[in-house]
């Protein structure tokens, strides 16, 4: 018989898991919504002005906050998992990880301050 | 003249050195109902006595002889010869290291089966006679407690072929799941606690392989889904 060090549970997973269901539900609901306004927009029921009119709208700064949180928190989860999956080195998975995490949290930050600083 | 099958099999022997290959057979149909264990037999009492293989019961029962049978994992005992396309073509189950010919190596397999403690754990004193369950609860273990280990289902997770040696694969997850459910086993919080890893349950990703290739027709994705809703909701 072949004895493995196993090192045992990381207690690590549920969040990840639990994360990514939950964004995916976010995303049902509230990713129809911009394409919605872009369809009203293209179909000429909503002008420019009525476009910035809801742009501006706290409520929809706060539903394109969560919208935003969501995507982000969602695709970081989906391309982790990629990681986790395809890239055997260690190094290489959480330096890829590490990278992935600051470059979404930027873009992440940087669309929240276009968003909240829009109309100022 | 007896109608006659064309197989193709996996050869390798590290002994002699030299890289696999696939060798051709040709064997007469037995009768009705013959299955594709009794070909190798065939090959390996008549035709070439090297041919190495395992096998036991014969029967669908001891799960010795899970093989990979046109690309798709199964049970060469319970496999029918009629109405497989031919050649037929015969491999050692993917992902596993191959001893010889048709031969792997399982003890990665049976040692992540004993990481999850595969048996009755309990602290309440034994009662006089035994343990009772009610006909619900015993039924709670259909589904799970017929899994006979073969192996078909793990060796055909793609999770398992990228990450095997951290995820314990559908096979060993399914046989958490048992004991899970058990109505008798009390260990159902450490069990979860050690199973509560990225790696060991969360790299299943529902592909589903492991439903399609299991001989027995159980479900292991069933069952680390319900793994997977206990943790839930432990955590709600």
């Amino acid at each position: 018989m072949r004895l493995v060090k196993e090192p045992g549970s990381a207690r690590s997973g549920f969040k990840d898991w639990y994360l990514q269901r939950l964004s995916a539900v976010v995303l049902a609901v509230l990713l129809p919504m911009p394409f919605v306004v872009l369809i009203l927009v293209y179909a000429g029921v909503v002008d420019q002005f009525g476009l910035l009119d809801i742009v501006d709208n706290f409520v929809s700064r706060l539903l394109h906050t969560i919208l935003i949180t969501a995507l982000i928190i969602h695709a970081y989860m989906g391309l982790k998992v990629m990681i986790e999956d395809y890239v055997a080195a260690i190094g290489w998975r959480v330096t890829l990880i590490g990278s992935m995490l600051v470059v979404m949290s930027g873009f992440g930050i940087w669309w929240m301050a276009i968003i909240w600083a829009w109309g100022g | 003249m007896a109608e006659m099958i064309q197989l193709s099999v996996f050869r390798y022997d590290p002994e002699k050195g030299g890289k696999p290959f696939m060798q051709a057979y040709e064997v007469p149909v037995s009768g009705p109902g013959m299955k594709l264990l009794d070909a190798l037999n065939y090959i390996k009492w008549q035709l070439d006595g090297t041919l190495t293989y395992r096998r036991s019961c014969g029967e669908g029962v001891c799960g010795s002889d899970g093989l990979n049978i046109n690309g798709i994992n199964g049970l060469a005992c319970i496999t029918p010869i009629a109405g497989l396309k031919q050649p037929i073509h015969v491999r050692p189950l993917p992902s596993m290291e191959v001893i010889r010919d048709l031969v792997v190596d399982m003890d990665h397999f049976f040692d992540q089966y004993r990481q999850i403690q595969p048996w009755l754990q309990a602290v309440t004193p034994m009662p006089e006679h035994e343990r009772l369950q009610s006909p619900a609860q015993r039924a709670e273990l259909d589904g799970q407690y017929e899994c006979i280990l073969c192996g078909c289902c793990t060796t055909a997770c793609p999770s398992w072929w990228w990450n095997g040696d951290r995820f314990l694969g559908p096979a060993t997850l399914l046989q958490a799941n048992r004991w899970i459910v058990d109505s008798r086993d009390e260990a159902m919080g450490d069990r979860l606690d050690q199973l509560e890893d990225a790696f060991r349950l969360y790299r299943c990703h529902q592909i589903m392989n492991c439903m399609e290739a299991c001989p027995k027709e159980l479900n292991p994705t069933a069952a680390i889904d319900n793994i997977k809703r206990k943790i839930l909701a432990r955590k709600s």
